[in-house]
């Protein structure tokens, strides 16, 4: 497995985006996507938990050649809370519940657009290490409220 | 997303703001926004093995809280994922 590329991205956006599936990449993933310069090793995407979308979620995934089983398949179409794949052309993480945002459609009309993209709110981003605390997180997080004063900046806000 | 050279003077701001981030940061936070997004992309990700994280092709948990334990009880501590 080598590192998360560019065009996955590009794949992700473009089946993501035919099957009409609601997602926002979060995390550090998005954080990058916003210009944060830092290193992850894979993507997080928080994905809307409705059965419509989960649904889409699966197709989605299928076509982007990820090996999914019944019981995965099942497992997604739920909505469970956190969902690690690791058996396709890259590493994927689907969070359902993010820690530090209460609900999908909040942090949707606080989206942005990068390329394409949608990626959550940098505060998004920011409230949900903050809330999962772990030791990752608070060691990432001066730097990323740095970049939050930059970037606000930088957007004309 | 705006670029640095887009505020107009190209050079490094003297507003107070920036004088609050540190100044290595606010170099690597210019740098950043100079390069595509391919770019930042390519920097970006990276690979290394995981142990245990990286040993199963699926996981799934009910709650994130659930996924918050297992990292405690099952990763080694130096990968971070424990909660603080």
């Amino acid at each position: 497995m080598g590192a998360f590329e560019y065009r996955q991205a590009e794949e992700i956006r473009d089946r993501f985006g035919r099957h009409g599936v609601r997602y926002l990449f979060i995390g550090k993933s998005g954080a990058i996507l916003l210009g944060f310069p830092d290193t992850t090793q894979d993507a997080d995407l928080f994905v809307e938990r409705s059965a419509e979308n989960c649904r889409a979620v699966v197709a989605a995934l299928r076509e982007l050649g990820f090996a999914l089983n019944s019981e995965q398949t099942a497992e997604i179409e739920r909505g469970k809370d956190f969902i690690q794949l690791k058996n396709g052309p890259f590493d994927l993480d689907l969070v359902y519940a993010p820690d530090g945002i209460e609900r999908f459609e909040e942090a949707w009309q606080r989206h942005l657009e990068v390329e394409g993209f949608p990626v959550c709110h940098l505060d998004d981003i920011i409230a949900s290490k903050a809330a999962a605390n772990r030791a990752r997180d608070r060691e990432v997080l001066p730097r990323l409220r740095s970049f939050r004063e930059y970037w606000l900046r930088h957007r004309g806000q | 997303m705006a670029r640095m050279d887009e505020t107009g003077s190209g050079k490094t701001p003297s507003a107070d703001w920036a004088s609050e981030i540190p100044q290595q940061w606010l170099e690597e936070f210019e740098a950043a926004a100079r390069r595509s997004l391919r770019t930042r992309f390519h920097y970006a990700f990276i690979h290394t093995y995981k142990p245990v994280l990286d040993d199963a092709p699926f996981r799934a948990f009910d709650t994130m809280a659930d996924y918050r334990r297992w990292c405690e009880e099952n990763l080694p501590d130096w990968l971070g994922y424990g909660r603080v």
